[in-house]
This record gives structure tokens, C-alpha cells and sequence, in this order.
């Protein structure tokens, strides 16, 4: 069997096996070096586990009802179930366009094959390995030969020998527990046995059939006949049509199962994914109103990083940033915490801020980040957002140990994270122009789209998403905006920020070159400034508010700090008159004048020594002394002398010129330096892998290296019998592969072993399941069930003894 | 790219581009919602708090509205965080109602229960509440009516008051409009706060305010306690009465600190009412003398905090707020909101000074120098002297006789903090000053004889600042104040708007020592002013002489 899926690989055109490789990019990882391989790694129980998460609802139904058949499948067989689940869903057309498009998608993704069923007609089989990796399907109990392995003979019989009270069953030749399988599989026989139960019983079966197919019952194990049966339990145990997995568990056995299931395999099942359902907005007004929450947070971004410019917060000791100082952060930025948290995960995620020297810093990213315009800015952010696998909305929760998660805590990744984001923002984009999807509908479709994937965690991650998309700007008004779409459409990174930059651009303020000036002493920029303005604005004057404009007050304190900075009076007035689109009102043309009437009357300098003597003659003689040049004194008065030195050098540079001063003591000596913007050379968090699978290149290299590899391989094979004697020995994915065909057929195998001391030994099992990387099987060379590490057996061949 | 007037600010303020061509009909779509904060030349500011949310949520508008003005006036992409909490803000009003039940009495009832639970759960409203009725219903102490509404206010569940009010003695009463009428935006405001049933109507000084006060009364047409700031204001209030309605001085009590008339329409004072003898007021038994049908606050931003309390037990009859600003020094604006009611109406000043309504006034601010002398002796001053040393230079004074001669044959009105120096001023201008100890009639003389233009220069203290009517001042100077109280100014301003028989516009002078902690003071009085969209220049004292006053 896994040489006929091999060899139906081999048939697929390059194409097809591009296709394959595309969707299931891990099977290339790293690229097999042949056919044989790429189907044992395809079959490989992690590799399937992917590739079935990957898949929606109703391709998942149509695979499991596949694999519940005996055998090969015709597409006719298949749609009969489908379409009796498929009955409160819409017409025929629709269930047949959607099993044709589910089958393709099976055959794509190779978890399907073709293989003509007995009459030789065209059917498909399950993959190898998806049988298993499927179990249970459609939430049925285990097969009636799982559920009575456990069962001595002897109480078999005795069941047998009851449900055919009127003897016309199978004479024996099998053992009982192939008979009773074959009993329950006949749906007479069970349609019989379930009449005979009571009313209770048969509720009991209805809900066993579609809830979970398994119960608790204290001394599950006992031996009940049909006569003595007293309750609906034991009237079920005494029919097989319930049997004991362990001492104090029951199971539905899955051939009663699909009995009650009358014919369907699952309950509720629509061809079609569940509608995205919400109010319909003007897509022109959400694009807006998502680009004004773009520009909103581009801003913030910036705030915060300004404010960790000159005063960082420390990096706790395991990481992360202080519940504290997320406090004061969010405080400072006015927002709730989980927006601020938000904010400052996206800027680790973009490369804007990083740890380093314990605190958390701006890094020369931010730099370059910062001169770029609105839009860019927001682009490099959003895709940030999009690729990032940590998760900022369990920020203030507390992990599984009950530790508290920290925002920038390395704890915060989930892998799936950056996944099931792509995918939400993917439900959203289907939903329509002007479509503001509800948070429930969403979830719902994610479940639809991927029913494997563990829901609880999805959904919170889903609502996470949905949630910072809006105070991203990526979606305005529930609705998905025009450049939120190409922020997380395919394609490159790169191409798609510039696409989303160019459609928000037009959306934001243009950059303004005026101010209106009033008489309360504010200006108004009713835009972004250009940037020659924006800073001598913020020199001259005091941001009072800020968003889409931009309103500064000018007061004493502002007025005084742009003539420090080395303007005049009159270049202020020149430069407010330049810039005003109003005449400057009188109170600010007094206010400047005023303030520079006084500004510089007073005169204060730096100096770490001075030099002071009674007769100003000494003081020419010091100055006058060549050796004094080094000293750089300034004559502030007759009998003063300032230096740059520090006192103990002047002190002894005066020794050493002759002199003999005294040091006096340390008054007016003071240095004042502010501390500067720091920056982090710290590490840059490495972006997330691209979540949108494989470049096309990477693909078709890989399909071209596979089949180069299997040219090669196939000339140097040789035909690879049992070697008598000898331990076996087959390649790791072979034995897998052979393993796997051997439990399913339920074939002894006779194995190469290195057992723990390192000898190679050679065992015949009946291998019964593999998980974990361990082989449990009967090993009847010992006459046990014992467990085989996978990576010791040295190889696999057929027993034919 | 819309090319609206409005820019919306991330912190909630609305940015409002007056000169723009839509910037009429945006005004009047956002003004429900949003508090004219400051109005100078170009660009007014309103700002969106949850309380202007909840006052339109009252006056029936609703958070679609709201959005919809937003987004559609505005030039910038709104941000949407914005929004969300505007919405979110505005659903919290009226999920709570108190209601009249036929069995229960006064109850609290919410459309939504997870509400109720969270304030149930709260031990501020614990005592204020009765039996559980039913899962949305829960009785209420009928005394708790206000504890209650201020209580959930503060809980940011404001809760809609429709539990409804008594009629209270019936006592006939017509606005008498001969040689006069009612103004549009008077009558306006009258009957908004008739249907709103309880709530604040915001006039500017000079609108009449009164006048709308005894609309409220011709409506309600029942016995009526009114509440005002002062004697003077009392004795003014019944003269406007008098003049304008069908009442007759037999029917207006006046309950002050000198009279205890208890009559149909009595006019008592907040000092009055306040006053306690043994940590007991006195005089509450007022509140229930008569079965008053109306309550009408005068000046409801200078309510004392215990009128508040009393105020609380008299929730079931209607109450009328008069105000000029909703700003409260103290920031009680929620005490009000739930006492009192929500604001019924509001016409921005500005609209009403076009409107020829309230004179234009225009804001001097003279900057005199200190003396060498003076500069040393300031530096030397203890901390708490300064203020008062520079702000009482006796340069002020020449500054002042320099301004009075400027405007000789109108009327001016000289206002400043200290006696003495007022005094002085009053001597050298030979002009009465009241101060404090001035008797109520001799106020009054002189008031009536400043309005007979019989006197021109008028000097007075702190005490004519709240409540008193002086028509024809053309001309405030300012010489000293202990301000940066913004009520104050509002109040000053007030003095001078009242439109001229001329038409012509009232000035305002207010004298500063440069350099010195009084300039500081007088920064916050340009703010405000400019603020308040009146024109402000700085000039010296020297140039008073040159500057040409009709300019």
C-alpha cells in the first residue's frame, strides 16, 4: 500500500507535486531526496497532523467519511452520507461543487490517492497515516474489534451466544471477536438488537451516538447475559451494542455508532462556510476612520518612544517590562493598558525599541523609522503587527503556572499567534466591501475554516486580533480598510507595505506650512507640520494637544527657550509673520518683546575653578605667564580669574608655576549637564517566519531536487526481500512506512532491534500503534506488549513465517 | 479628502475653524454634545466631556448623531477609539431611570441588569435603596432621590430622572410684555427647560436672565422660591418682577438677613440659607413654609455646597439653573448635572454679542512700571505681602485718573480689591466708593443716581461683584483683584457688556505692575478673556496719554 501511494506520487505531474509542496511546505523541510521519501515524510504522523489542521470543516468531513469506508471509494459512495449531513444545507449543485473542489484539495495536499475499488472503477483511498491520524473520526467510538480486545473469549461467547438466542448466527471457525465485529457491522443484526432494548437503553444509544461515544460506569468489566440484564446500561453490555475499555469506562463501538447515525456520518455539515454577518458601513468612512486610528497610533508610537528616549524603564530580571511601569506608560499616553502594552509590543515587533543595559531603549531603527512619512511609518508597523508571534493581549493575564505575563516578557510568544492573526484578518477581507463582520460570526467561520485547531485558544487569539486591528487602524468601524487589506494581503513583505503606505496616504492630514495665531496665545497647526516648522514649533512653543492638528501655547517659559537657542526677538516675530496665516495678535508680538527685554540680562557661565586675589597686578602676571595657556583662565573681573581646570589641577599647575595658592572651598561649582536621548545597540527581535508558505521558487526547486533525487534512486534499487537470517536493515522512513502498513493490516513483522546495551537484535512483533516516536507492539519472540523506541530499530521486513 | 471646519484632537477637544464657510452649521451640530472651551479669533475649541455626552443624551440626541456630526464635519479621518468611546459613554445614560410606581413609590429601574447588579453592589448605594421589586426594579428611599442620582453619577451610571413632579400651590402669574418683549433665545430657553421638566439654562451676563426666570414662573404658574447670591441681588430681582410680570409687591417676599417675608414668590439668599447658629441652618424650614411648584437658582455655578444638600431633599419639585458658565471653580459640574438637571440651554456668548444682543467689549491690559525703589522693596516683601504691594503702587492710581480723564462723560466704573487704595482713588477722582460697610441704601442711592447718570465715576470693592445691574458702565478699570478665578472675570466682564443706548462698545482696562506677581495673575485674565473671544492688547502706561480712545 505505501509503495502504491509512492508510486501515485510518482505519476503526479511536477505541476501537482509543485501544488503539493506549496500547500504543505513542511514536507520540504528538509527536501527529501526522493520520491519514496517525500511519501514516507508525507505520511509521517506529524506531517498529516499539519496538513488535516490545515483543512475546513467540510473537506475534513469529506476525508473522514472517506476513511470510514471498508475500502477504495468511489466519489458516488462518498456523497451519498455527505449529502444526507449536508440536508438542511443547500441544493445539490452546491454539495456537488463543493465535494469536487474538497476532493481536489484531498488529492493536492496528498492525503488522498486514487485506487480503483474491486470492480475497477475509479476510487480514492486515504493516505497513509491519515487513517490513524484521524482517530476518532467524526467523534465515533473506537471499532467493536478496539472496544472488545480486552474481552476474554469465554464472555464473548456468551454475548454472541445471546444476541443469536435463535442460534441462525455465523458458526464459530473465527474467533469470537471477529465474529461479533462482523455482527455489529451487519445493520439488520444491529437494528435487531437495538429493538430489543428499552426505551431507556435507546436514549442512552441516541446520546452516546452523537455526543461522545464513551461513558463512565463503575465496574464497567461485569458479565451481564441478556436475560438477567437489569438496567438500560447493563441491557447494552449484555447486546455488545455498548462494551467496556476499561474497568470503569464504557464505549459505543463504532459500527453501532454509524448504525444510529442512520446513514450520515455527521450530523450538520453545509458545503458552504457560515456567512460573515454584521451591519454594513460606507467603506469610504471606515477606510477613514481607520486611517485617522492609524495616524492616531503611528503617533503614539512615536510618544512612547520619546518618552523611553529620556526616561526608560528597566527590564525586569526575567525579562519584560514592570507592571508598573506599563502603568505609568499607559498613563502618560492616556490610554488602557492593554493599548499601551499593544503599542509597546509593536515597536519590539518592528525593531523600535529592544533591551539593553537594562533598561528598554529606542534603537537606531527608531531613528530611521521616525524621519520616514505618516504612512510608511504605519506600513512598517502594521506588518509588524500582522508577523509577530507574540501575543500582547494576554498581557496583565497569568500563564498556566500562574505567573503573571509581563508586556515585552519573552513568555508572550504563541506559536499560531501570527497564524491565526493572518487568518482572522483573511476572514475579515472575505466578507465584502463595507462588511463589519461580528466578532461571533468571525470566530464561528475561523471554526469552519480550521475545526482541528484547539478552540479555546484560537478564539481568544481571534478576538485579541480583531480588537488591535481596530486601534491599529487596520480595520475601522469593524470593517476591514483598504490599506489594512494590503498590510495583510500575500505577497512579499515588502511590496505589500508599500501598496498599504500609498493607500493611506491620501486619507492622512497633508502636511501643513501655516499656524493660525490667536490672541489666548495658542497657534494652531490644523495639520501636520512640515518638518523646519514642526521643530521650531516645538522650540518656541509648548504642545498642548495633539491628533489631527496640532495646538501649541506660547508663554514665558516656551519664548525664553527659543532665544536660548540662539534666536533673537526679531527673528521669533520674522518667523511667526512668515508662518501665520492670521497677523500676529498683539498680545504674542508683546509677549516676545517683552520676554527678550529681559532675557540675557543675566549671565551665568560654567567654570570648575577660579583663580581670585586681592591685587589684580598678581592676577596680570598669571595671565601674562606662558605655562598658563594650558589652564584656559578668563578674566571676569580685575581680581577674578575663571578656569576650565578642575581645582586640585589649578592648585598644582599654580605650585608648579611658582606660586602658592590655597584651595577654597567648593562653592558655586556646579556642572549642570542633561542627560542626553540614549539608544539601544541592543538585539532586534527577529521577525517572525513569513506565515504565507513558500515562495513559488523555493517550491518548484524543491519539486525539481525530489525528482532529480528519485531518477537516481530508482536506477540503484534493488528489490529488498525479508534477508534470511540477517538482521534487517531498511532506511528510517521505509521502517516507518512498513510499520505503519503493518499495523493497519494487522501483519507480524520481523524487526532489527539495538536493544539498551547497544546489541542488535532481531524480534517478530505484532505491532499494534505508533505515537510519540515509540512502537507498542506484542513482541511474540518474548510473549509480551512491550514498547520499541523507533529511532533503535535498525529495520523492518515482512514475516512470512 | 473632506474639507470640513472641524479638527477632532485625540484628547476629546474639537477644533472649530470659525472663519470657515460651514462652520455655522457645524457649531450648531456639535454644540449638544461638546463645551464651548475657549473662543478667541480663528479657531474655537469645545471639548467632549462625559458629562456634555450625558447632557445631550438628555436633550434626546443620541450617540449615532453624535458619530455622524463627527465624522461628517470633520476635515481628519476621525480615530476611531474615539468613537468607541463616545458610544460607550453616551449608552451609559438612562440605562438606570428613576421611576414613579402606582404601589412602590419612587423606584430605580434599569433596561439593563448587569447594571443594576454592579451598582447594587456598590456600598454607596446600598443605603439609599429599598426592597428588590423585581430583577430590573428596586425601591428607593423617596428622601434619596438626589443622594441617589449624585451617587450614580459619580458611578458613571448617570440615571434619568422621570419619577416626575408635584405642581404645588397654584398661584397665577403673567410676563407682562408691554414696551418690551420677549426675546427669541428667552423664550427659547423657557420653554426647553419647561419640557425638560428640571435642568440649567446658560446665559451670558447681560442676556437677561432674569427675564427667563420669570418665563419659567408664567410657565409653571405656581408658588415660587427663588434663590439668589445676595441682598442686592434680591432687592433686584423683585424689582425686575415687578416690572415685568402681572405680580404685585404684596405677592414677592423677600427672605434676607434683615426681612423674613415668606409670600407666593419669595426671594431668599444663599448667605441667608446657609447660615447656621450651633452646627444647626436655621432657616430650612423655607424649604417647606409653602408647597413651592418652582425652584429657580440664580448664578448656579456660585451655589454654596450646602444649598447642594438641601437641594438634594427637593427633588421632586422643578428646579431652574440660571447661569452664565456651567464651569465651576470647585469642579462640582456633576452636582450639578444631577441636582439641579441636565443643561437645557446654551447660546455661546459670542452668537449673542452678533446678534447685538450683549455689547462687544474691548480688553486693555496697562502695564506700569515699578519704581527702583518699588522694584527693591517688592524684592524684600514677605511672600504674602507681595501681592498686595505691587498690585496697590501708587502709579496705579496716576494711571488710573490718566484713564478716567481719557473717558471723561461716560460712565466708569473703577473696581479694585483694597480699601485703601480705593480710597485714594475715590479722593483723587472725588467719585463715592462702596466697599463692605456701605449701607444696602446707600448702594442703592448711589447705584440708582450712577444709572441716572447723575454720578459718572463710580469706585467699588469686591461686593459689586456678583448680581448687580449697571446698565450704562461704558468703561471697568481694574486696579487690583485676587484673581485667576475665571468666574470673576466673567462677572467683571459682565459689569461693562450691557449694551449702550449708543451701541457703542464698553471697554475694559485692567492695571498691572510689570514684572511682578500681579502680571502673573493678569496672564490667566488675558488667557480667559481671549479666550472667551474678546479682543486683548497690551499697552504701557506711558502711552495711555497717546493712545487714541477711539480706536
Amino acid at each position: 500500500m505505501g509503495t502504491e501511494f509512492s508510486e501515485w506520487l510518482r505519476g503526479r505531474s511536477d505541476e501537482r507535486l509543485r501544488a503539493l509542496v506549496a500547500a504543505r511546505p513542511e514536507l520540504v523541510t528538509p527536501v527529501p531526496a526522493h520520491i519514496e521519501g517525500l511519501a514516507a515524510r508525507a505520511g509521517s504522523p506529524s506531517a498529516v497532523g499539519r496538513a488535516l489542521d490545515r483543512l475546513d470543516r467540510f473537506t475534513l468531513a469529506v476525508l473522514e467519511t472517506l476513511a470510514l469506508q471498508p475500502g477504495p471509494a468511489t466519489r458516488e459512495a462518498l456523497r451519498s452520507p455527505l449529502a444526507r449531513a449536508c440536508a438542511g444545507a443547500p441544493g445539490a449543485e452546491a454539495l456537488d461543487a463543493a465535494l469536487d473542489e474538497a476532493l481536489d484539495r484531498l488529492r493536492t495536499r496528498a492525503l488522498v490517492y486514487d485506487h480503483p475499488d474491486e470492480r475497477g472503477d475509479d476510487a480514492l483511498l486515504p493516505a497513509p497515516g491519515v487513517a490513524e491520524a484521524l482517530e476518532p473520526p467524526a467523534a465515533l467510538g473506537p471499532p467493536a474489534t478496539e472496544v472488545f480486545r480486552h474481552h476474554p473469549p469465554e464472555h464473548l461467547e456468551t454475548i454472541l451466544a445471546d444476541v443469536h438466542a435463535d442460534g441462525s448466527g455465523p458458526a464459530g471457525g473465527r474467533a469470537p471477536r471477529e465474529r461479533l465485529a462482523a455482527l455489529l457491522a451487519d445493520h439488520d443484526a444491529v437494528g435487531r438488537l437495538v429493538g430489543e432494548v428499552s426505551p431507556q437503553a435507546r436514549a442512552a444509544l441516541e446520546e452516546l451516538a452523537w455526543g461522545p461515544p464513551s461513558g463512565r460506569l463503575p465496574n464497567a468489566r461485569r458479565e451481564v447475559a441478556a436475560a438477567a440484564a437489569q438496567s438500560p446500561v447493563e441491557q447494552l453490555l449484555a447486546r455488545a451494542l455498548l462494551g467496556a475499555t476499561g474497568e470503569e469506562t464504557v464505549a459505543l463501538p463504532r459500527e453501532v455508532g454509524l448504525f444510529l447515525r442512520g446513514g450520515r456520518v455527521h450530523r450538520d455539515l453545509s458545503p458552504r462556510p457560515p456567512d460573515l454577518e454584521g451591519p454594513v458601513r460606507d467603506q469610504d468612512r471606515a477606510d477613514r476612520t481607520a486611517a485617522g486610528q492609524a495616524f492616531a497610533f503611528a503617533r503614539t508610537v512615536e510618544e512612547l518612544c520619546e518618552l523611553w528616549s529620556v526616561d526608560p524603564p528597566g527590564v525586569l530580571r526575567a525579562g519584560g517590562l514592570a507592571v508598573r511601569d506599563l502603568k505609568r506608560t499607559a498613563q502618560l499616553l492616556d490610554l488602557p493598558e492593554w493599548a499601551a502594552g499593544l503599542v509597546a509590543e509593536v515597536c519590539l515587533a518592528a525593531g523600535l525599541v529592544a533591551a539593553g543595559d537594562g533598561e528598554w531603549l529606542p534603537t537606531g531603527g527608531y531613528d530611521g523609522w521616525r524621519v520616514k512619512a505618516t504612512e510608511d511609518r504605519w506600513a512598517l508597523l502594521a506588518s509588524a503587527w500582522a508577523g509577530m508571534d507574540r501575543v500582547p493581549g494576554l498581557i496583565g493575564g497569568r500563564d498556566e503556572r500562574d505567573r503573571p505575563l509581563n508586556a515585552l516578557h519573552p513568555d508572550l510568544r504563541r506559536p499560531g499567534a501570527a497564524q491565526v492573526r493572518t487568518r482572522t484578518m483573511a476572514v475579515l477581507a472575505a466578507a465584502g466591501p463595507g462588511v463589519a463582520p461580528t466578532p461571533e460570526s468571525v470566530l464561528a467561520r475561523l471554526a469552519w475554516e480550521q475545526p482541528r485547531r484547539r478552540a479555546a485558544m484560537r478564539d481568544r487569539l481571534a478576538e485579541f486580533a480583531l480588537r488591535e486591528a481596530e486601534h491599529i487602524g487596520v480595520t475601522g468601524l469593524g470593517v476591514l480598510a483598504g490599506h489594512g487589506r494590503a498590510v495583510i494581503g500575500a505577497g512579499t513583505a515588502a511590496d505589500a507595505s508599500g501598496v498599504a503606505a500609498a493607500l493611506l496616504a491620501p486619507l492622512l492630514p497633508e502636511p501643513v506650512d501655516h499656524v493660525l495665531l490667536q490672541a489666548d496665545l495658542t497657534a494652531v497647526a490644523p495639520g501636520p507640520l512640515t518638518g523646519d516648522l514642526g521643530r521650531w514649533l516645538a522650540l518656541a512653543a509648548d504642545v498642548e494637544s495633539k491628533g489631527g492638528a496640532t495646538v501649541y501655547r506660547f508663554g514665558e517659559q516656551s519664548i525664553r527657550r527659543a532665544l536660548d537657542a540662539g534666536q533673537s526677538a526679531d527673528e521669533v516675530l520674522a518667523m511667526l509673520e512668515k508662518h501665520s496665516a492670521t497677523p500676529v495678535p498683539q498680545p504674542l508680538s508683546y509677549l516676545v518683546t517683552d520676554v527678550a527685554r529681559r532675557h540675557g540680562r543675566i549671565r551665568v557661565g560654567t567654570a570648575s575653578a577660579y583663580v581670585r586675589c586681592d591685587d589684580p597686578a598678581l592676577l596680570d602676571e598669571v595671565l601674562a605667564d606662558k605655562r598658563a595657556g594650558l589652564l584656559r583662565l578668563r578674566r571676569l573681573a580685575p581680581t577674578v580669574l575663571a578656569s576650565k581646570t578642575s581645582r586640585a589641577a589649578l592648585v598644582d599647575s599654580l605650585r608648579a608655576m611658582g606660586y602658592a595658592p590655597v584651595a577654597e572651598s567648593l562653592e558655586g561649582d556646579v556642572v549642570v549637564a542633561r542627560a542626553d536621548a540614549r539608544r539601544t545597540e541592543g538585539q532586534i527581535l527577529p521577525r517572525a517566519h513569513n506565515v504565507s508558505g513558500p515562495d513559488p521558487e523555493v517550491v518548484a526547486a524543491a519539486v525539481r531536487a525530489i525528482r532529480a533525487g528519485d531518477e537516481a534512486h530508482r536506477t540503484r534499487r534493488r528489490p529488498s526481500d525479508a534477508p534470511g537470517g540477517q538482521v534487517p536493515r531498511s532506511p528510517a522512513t521505509a521502517t516507518i512506512q512498513a510499520l505503519q502498513e503493518a499495523i493497519r493490516e494487522g501483519a507480524r513483522v520481523w524487526i532489527g532491534y539495538l536493544d539498551s546495551q547497544g546489541h542488535a537484535t532481531s524480534r517478530i512483533l505484532e505491532p499494534a500503534r505508533m505515537e510519540g516516536g515509540y512502537l507498542t507492539a506484542y513482541d511474540e519472540t518474548r510473549a509480551t506488549v512491550h514498547r520499541f523506541a523507533l529511532h533503535r530499530i535498525t529495520g523492518v521486513a515482512q514475516y512470512t513465517g | 479628502m473632506n474639507d470640513g471646519p472641524l479638527i477632532v484632537q485625540s484628547d476629546k477637544t474639537l477644533l472649530l475653524e470659525v472663519d470657515h464657510e460651514k462652520a455655522d452649521a457645524c457649531r450648531k451640530a456639535i454644540a449638544p454634545f461638546a463645551e464651548l472651551e475657549r473662543a478667541p479669533e480663528h479657531v474655537h475649541t469645545y471639548r467632549v466631556t462625559p458629562l456634555a455626552l450625558w447632557n445631550a443624551r438628555a436633550a434626546g440626541h443620541d450617540a449615532e448623531q453624535v458619530i455622524d456630526a463627527l465624522i461628517g464635519h470633520s476635515r481628519y479621518p476621525v480615530p476611531h477609539a474615539l468613537l468607541v468611546d463616545i458610544a460607550e459613554t453616551m449608552s451609559r445614560y438612562g440605562r438606570l431611570r428613576l421611576e414613579k410606581h402606582p404601589i412602590q413609590g419612587l423606584i430605580l429601574t434599569t433596561t439593563d441588569r448587569a447594571v443594576l447588579e454592579e451598582v447594587l453592589r456598590s456600598k454607596k448605594v446600598q443605603p439609599l435603596l429599598g426592597e428588590r421589586i423585581s430583577d430590573d426594579a428596586v425601591a428607593v428611599h423617596p428622601s434619596e432621590r438626589g443622594n441617589i442620582k449624585q451617587t450614580l453619577l459619580k458611578l458613571g451610571w448617570p440615571a434619568e430622572d422621570l419619577a416626575g413632579y408635584v405642581d404645588g400651590e397654584h398661584h397665577p402669574i403673567e410676563l407682562r410684555e408691554d414696551g418690551w418683549a420677549l426675546r427669541p433665545y428667552q423664550k427659547d430657553a423657557a420653554d426647553a427647560f419647561w419640557h425638560g421638566g428640571s435642568g440649567v439654562v446658560v446665559l451670558p451676563c447681560g442676556a437677561g436672565k432674569t427675564i427667563v426666570g420669570a418665563a419659567a414662573m408664567a410657565h409653571a404658574q405656581a408658588t415660587t422660591l427663588i434663590l439668589v447670591t445676595n441682598t442686592v441681588s434680591a432687592h433686584q430681582w423683585k424689582q425686575e418682577l415687578l416690572r415685568r410680570t402681572s405680580l404685585t409687591e404684596d405677592e414677592i417676599g423677600e427672605y434676607t438677613g434683615t426681612k423674613k417675608e415668606i409670600r407666593p414668590v419669595t426671594i431668599a439668599t444663599y448667605q441667608v440659607m446657609t447660615t447656621r447658629r450651633q452646627g444647626v441652618y436655621r432657616h430650612l424650614e423655607l424649604f417647606d413654609a409653602r408647597d413651592w411648584g418652582l425652584v429657580v437658582y440664580d448664578e448656579v455655578h456660585l451655589l454654596p455646597a450646602p444649598i447642594f444638600r438641601m437641594t438634594a431633599d427637593l427633588q421632586a419639585r422643578r428646579r431652574v439653573g440660571l447661569t452664565a458658565t456651567l464651569v465651576r471653580e470647585d469642579g462640582r459640574e456633576g452636582d450639578v448635572f444631577s441636582l439641579i438637571g441636565p443643561k437645557r440651554y446654551d447660546a455661546p456668548w459670542k452668537e449673542m454679542e452678533n446678534q447685538g444682543w450683549i455689547a462687544p467689549a474691548d480688553c486693555v491690559e496697562v502695564r506700569v512700571t515699578l519704581s527702583e525703589d518699588e522694584r527693591l522693596a517688592y524684592a524684600m516683601a514677605e511672600p504674602d505681602e507681595r501681592y498686595r504691594f505691587c498690585s496697590t503702587t501708587p502709579s496705579k492710581v496716576r494711571v488710573a485718573e490718566a484713564l478716567v480723564r481719557r473717558h471723561a462723560g461716560e460712565q466708569v466704573l473703577v473696581i479694585g480689591q483694597y480699601i485703601d487704595q480705593l480710597d485714594e482713588i475715590g479722593e483723587h477722582l472725588d467719585a463715592p466708593v462702596i466697599k463692605g460697610e456701605t449701607r444696602v441704601r446707600e448702594r442703592e442711592r448711589l447705584f440708582q443716581a450712577f444709572r441716572d447718570r447723575e454720578i459718572q465715576v463710580l469706585v467699588v470693592s469686591k461686593v459689586a461683584n456678583f448680581s448687580i445691574d449697571l446698565p450704562e458702565a461704558a468703561v471697568a478699570i481694574q486696579v487690583s483683584g485676587t484673581f485667576g478665578s475665571r468666574q470673576e472675570e466673567a462677572q467683571r466682564l459682565g459689569r461693562v457688556l450691557r449694551p449702550k443706548a449708543d451701541g457703542g462698545g464698553a471697554r475694559f482696562y485692567s492695571l498691572v505692575s510689570r514684572d511682578t506677581v500681579d502680571q502673573e495673575f493678569a496672564a490667566h485674565r488675558q488667557r480667559f478673556l481671549a479666550e472667551q473671544g474678546y479682543a486683548y492688547h497690551i499697552i504701557d502706561a506711558d502711552d495711555v496719554g497717546e493712545e487714541n480712545p477711539a480706536r
